[in-house]
């Protein structure tokens, strides 16, 4: 069963990636801030994570950094959620150990043909 | 769909976003230097505009976008957040409210918000003495270059998700420098005849010309995610307009951002709370109001239960009703809990309140707010916003006077306001107080004489002339203004608090101003009560108004016939014989019985023919038809099925007294 | 004068629709009717409480099915003699629009007949003469089998006997 963690302080886009998710038969666990998403992230295994960079506590970038630092996520597949006007962040994010982006606002059926390659590799 | 329930879930997130960005503007107009705050509110209005955009609103998205930019050079420390940019912003909060809950909107509102917001900007900008601090790439934005790139992607790409045109768009984003350009042209040389041609495959490749100040790193950067499955070819061309001596980009060092140092520890110093998936539930308001449904009619039944168990000699029965009792007495305090939300959420609207008021009266006001962290019924809390706003405008326009006349009168320029909060038993008591004027009796006693509602002649105590200022058609207004209409609404105030089974109370000491408090039961749905009975038919009286019962005797009630004062304990106590009130036509028990009411300034007793017990029970609201009676707040269904009113012991008194036309005060 | 024209007006644009469902019922030996579409329940008689202080025309309430409704009396509206409780009185809870709000009201019948349907060409408007009730309290009269059957017109009439405090039930019908 595939499990993915969905991290973002927005609850409806959480809700949006939760349900398109589902429909594909993942297993979906949320979480609205950075450190939330490191505990879950020590909690359970995840084959992928989907993560906002804009959040309160700890933001995006620097949970994607304090997971590379562990190996036992030093693997998994990260995508990150960006806007447009997010200039020059995903150089910051893959520095940081990102393997992918996908742009806000994003259709749901986009998501999915993202996520199903990123798991296929 | 997945988009239509995030879309319902973004309607609350929406306005939960904009009463945040809203309180951390006013917090931030106190305390422009708090950096947090910035965060915070960019955060929010990121939020918003990202959001907004997946689910379709549009306007909304749009317009946010500015605000959020212009917090974004705020954030980075370009432009600092002067009053004006707050004020800008704040301006904007309604427009952005209506685009979020898709309400109509003036022509061209928006556009003179955001004209307005940019003056504020670009003032803000050019008056610091802050230079902006230079952002990576800004700074190795030395001179332009022009770029030759081809890149075709791989065929399958579409297939799996990768989109083309965003990448175009940040190209052509990178050369909006000035003086820049980009020309993209399609390479087509590689699509098949029609009928080879699969529509899910990618053929196409791109040629752009592309003339940036930016380095070449950040073209390639438009395509790092990419870059293994694509083809990118980056040329330097002959710069277009060199400048002598100015060096030839090349890749610069990113600096990679300072991780946040909250950030950081925040994660060391995340706390030691074991995780747990969901920590909170958001759950629908309809969905908790059915369950407390369910739990009132739980607790019926329950004392439908105890009666039965009260009058069986099978002890399992009684053992069993008694467990299920208390069982349902815990289950009742835990749903009256789950629906207490803290007062806070209420005072916080009324901050932007003061600051309209001061703007449109000329006077200065402070609100002061105490008790934030009480908690009230999330219903009642609803019902209390337009009372408190109508008080408090009240206070603004009639209590507070002008700074010069408050500087004549020895007290500061600035007028407060006290909005304070606290539990006292099972009421909530909230307050507004203003050290304004006060009250003028004279001139209450002359608008109630203009009125009609007294003979001139009458005698009123304080309290009862201060009374008269929530009857209706009550005005002491010299001037009708546009905040508070013609000064009334206090009698619309009062009905909105008694319709809480709440009261009201107003004193105003010579030379303290006035304060009005407002006391709330805590909550709506169930009571306990008292369960008496007068004549054939059963009443409740809210034990919480009880002070105590004593018994009448026969001697007593004769002695008192055509009276209406009794002495207890020497002191002397109005009371209503409720048979006659109710016009019950029967007979009086042998030895009645008196229950001496509280209404937090009145005292009364009630005399009734027996007391039954104590009472718990489910509030019922009585139709349209009976919400006018004066006396009765609520009905509730007995453990027989039977119906049994609840007393309204505030209304109860006032109208008694209307009734004999003698004065309810006792003598004290 | 200008009233009396309204007030026909105003009746004939109350006419039932024909062939709609209607339950007839008895109050003080008059005929009435409403529609079946607004009755929820035809209770035996249960313990009925009063409200002191209410208007006449609803001065009672009723326990039903754990929601607490007035009682009305059409008697009041229509000046009719008040009867005996018998074995027969039922109390017809109907779900009506007051003030835009759905509200549960239970209705005082001496006797319930059948839910049947009013002929079209049996409706008439209520006459301005030859009736000795409020013209606006009627909706419009039914003739079936000899006899009439008034549709009462309940918006009008809760509006008026819903207000009117204890003591003003003389106003609420011209003397007969």
């Amino acid at each position: 069963m595939t499990s993915v963690l969905t991290v973002d302080d927005s609850a409806s886009i959480r809700r949006t990636i939760k349900i398109a998710l589902t429909n594909e038969d993942y297993t979906v666990t949320e979480a609205a801030d950075g450190a939330e998403g490191l505990r879950a992230a020590d909690a359970g295994k995840f084959d992928l994570i989907i993560t906002d960079l804009n959040m309160p506590v700890m933001d995006g970038l620097t949970m994607i950094r304090e997971l590379r630092k562990k190996p036992a996520h030093a693997g998994v597949p990260i995508l990150f959620l960006t806007t447009e006007s997010d200039a020059g962040i995903k150089g910051e994010a893959k520095a940081a150990g990102a393997t992918g982006w996908v742009t806000k606002p994003f259709d749901p059926e986009n998501l999915i043909k993202v996520v199903k390659r990123i798991l296929a590799k | 769909m997945s988009i239509d329930e995030g879309m319902e879930i973004f309607r609350v997130e929406a306005q939960e976003l904009l009463e945040q960005i809203e309180q951390g503007l006013l917090d931030l107009a106190g305390n422009p230097g708090d950096k947090e705050m910035v965060a915070t509110i960019f955060r929010a209005l990121h939020t918003l505009k990202g959001s907004g955009a997946m689910f379709g609103f549009d306007d909304l998205a749009g317009f946010t976008h500015h605000c959020e930019t212009a917090f974004d050079r705020v954030r980075k420390g370009e432009v600092p957040a002067t009053r004006e940019l707050v004020a800008a912003v704040l301006n904007a909060m309604d427009h952005m409210r209506a685009l979020a809950e898709k309400r109509p909107v003036a022509a061209g509102e928006g556009d003179r918000l955001l004209a307005a917001l940019e003056r504020v900007v670009g003032e803000a900008g050019t008056n610091t003495a802050l230079h902006p601090v230079p952002t990576p790439t800004e700074a190795a934005a030395q001179g332009l270059a022009t770029w030759h790139i081809r890149f075709t992607l791989g065929a399958d790409v579409l297939v799996n998700g990768t989109r083309p045109l965003p990448m175009l768009d940040e190209l052509r984003a990178l050369g909006e420098c000035p003086r820049g350009a980009c020309r993209i042209s399609a390479v087509t040389t590689a699509i098949p005849p029609l009928d080879a041609l699969t529509p899910t495959e990618c053929y196409l490749g791109w040629d752009v010309e592309l003339t940036t100040d930016q380095p070449r790193a950040a073209i390639e950067e438009v395509f790092m995610f990419v870059i293994d499955d694509m083809t990118l070819d980056i040329t330097a061309a002959h710069p277009a307009e060199a400048e002598p001596g100015v060096p030839e980009v090349t890749k610069a060092d990113h600096p990679v951002a300072p991780a946040p140092a909250a950030g950081a520890e925040a994660a060391a110093a995340t706390d030691a709370r074991a995780w747990r998936p969901d920590s909170q539930v958001r759950v629908p308001a309809a969905r908790i109001d059915e369950l407390m449904d369910r739990v009132g009619e739980l607790v019926i039944a329950q004392s439908r239960l105890k009666q039965i168990a009260i009058a069986s000699t099978d002890m399992n029965l009684r053992s069993v009703a008694e467990d299920i009792e208390h069982l349902a007495s815990e289950l009742r305090d835990s749903m009256m809990s789950v629906r207490m939300v803290p007062v806070v959420q209420l005072f916080g609207r009324f901050r932007r309140l003061i600051l309209d008021l001061a703007r449109d009266t000329g006077k200065e006001i402070e609100l002061i707010t105490e008790g934030e962290a009480t908690e009230l019924d999330k219903t009642v809390i609803e019902r209390l916003a337009d009372p408190l706003i109508h008080l408090i405008r009240n206070a603004a326009d009639h209590g507070l006077e002008m700074p010069e006349e408050r500087r004549a009168a020895g007290k500061p320029a600035k007028g407060r306001i006290l909005l304070s909060a606290r539990q006292a038993g099972a009421e909530v008591v909230i307050s507004v107080k203003d050290d304004g004027r006060g009250v003028n009796r004279a001139r209450v006693r002359t608008k109630a004489e203009e009125s009609g509602l007294i003979m001139p002649a009458t005698v009123l105590s304080d309290q009862d002339l201060l009374q008269l200022i929530f009857q209706p058609g009550f005005s002491t207004a010299a001037t009708v203004t546009s905040l508070s209409g013609r000064g009334v609404g206090m009698d619309v105030v009062k009905r909105g608090i008694e319709g809480l089974r709440g009261s009201l109370e107003l004193s105003s000491p010579p030379g303290e101003g006035s304060q009005v408090s407002l006391r709330i039961p805590l909550t709506l749905a169930i009571v306990d009560g008292l369960l008496v009975r007068v004549g054939k038919a059963r009443y409740v009286i809210p034990v919480s108004a009880v002070e105590e019962c004593l018994e009448l005797t026969p001697e007593q009630d004769l002695r008192s016939t055509g009276r209406s004062l009794l002495t207890i304990r020497d002191h002397l106590v109005p009371f209503i014989r409720l048979r006659d009130l109710f016009k019950t036509g029967t007979q009086p028990d042998r030895y009645q019985k008196i229950i001496v009411i509280s209404t937090g300034t009145d005292r009364v007793g009630l005399v009734v023919d027996q007391i039954l017990g104590d009472y718990q029970t489910v509030i019922k609201p009585l139709s349209p038809f009976h919400s006018g009676v004066g006396s009765f707040s609520g009905a509730t269904i007995l453990g027989d099925g039977n119906v049994a009113l609840i007393l309204d012991v505030g209304a109860l008194t006032t109208s008694a007294a209307q009734h004999d036309q003698t004065p309810l005060r006792a003598a004290s | 004068m200008q009233a009396q024209s309204v007030t026909q007006t105003k009746a004939r644009a109350d006419t039932i629709n024909a062939g709609a469902e209607v339950l007839t019922f008895e109050v003080s030996a008059e005929t009435f009717a409403l529609e079946a579409l607004l009755v929820r329940e035809v209770l035996d008689n249960c313990p009925e409480t009063f409200v002191p202080g209410a208007p006449p025309f609803v001065d009672s309430v009723i326990n039903f099915r754990g929601r607490i409704i007035p009682l009305a009396d059409l008697r009041l509206a229509f000046g009719l003699p008040p009867t005996e409780n018998t074995l027969d009185s039922r109390i017809i809870v109907i779900e009506f629009a007051l003030n835009g709000d759905a509200t549960l009201i239970g209705l005082r019948a001496d006797k319930v007949f059948e839910v049947t349907t009013i002929p079209d060409a049996s409706t008439e408007a209520a006459p301005r003469l030859g009736t000795r009730w409020r013209p606006d309290f009627i909706r419009c009269l039914a003739k079936r089998k000899g006899e009439v059957i008034v549709l009462p017109n309940l918006a009008r009439i809760f509006a008026v006997c819903g207000q009117a405090a204890a003591g003003q039930a003389e106003h609420l019908h011209p003397v007969a």
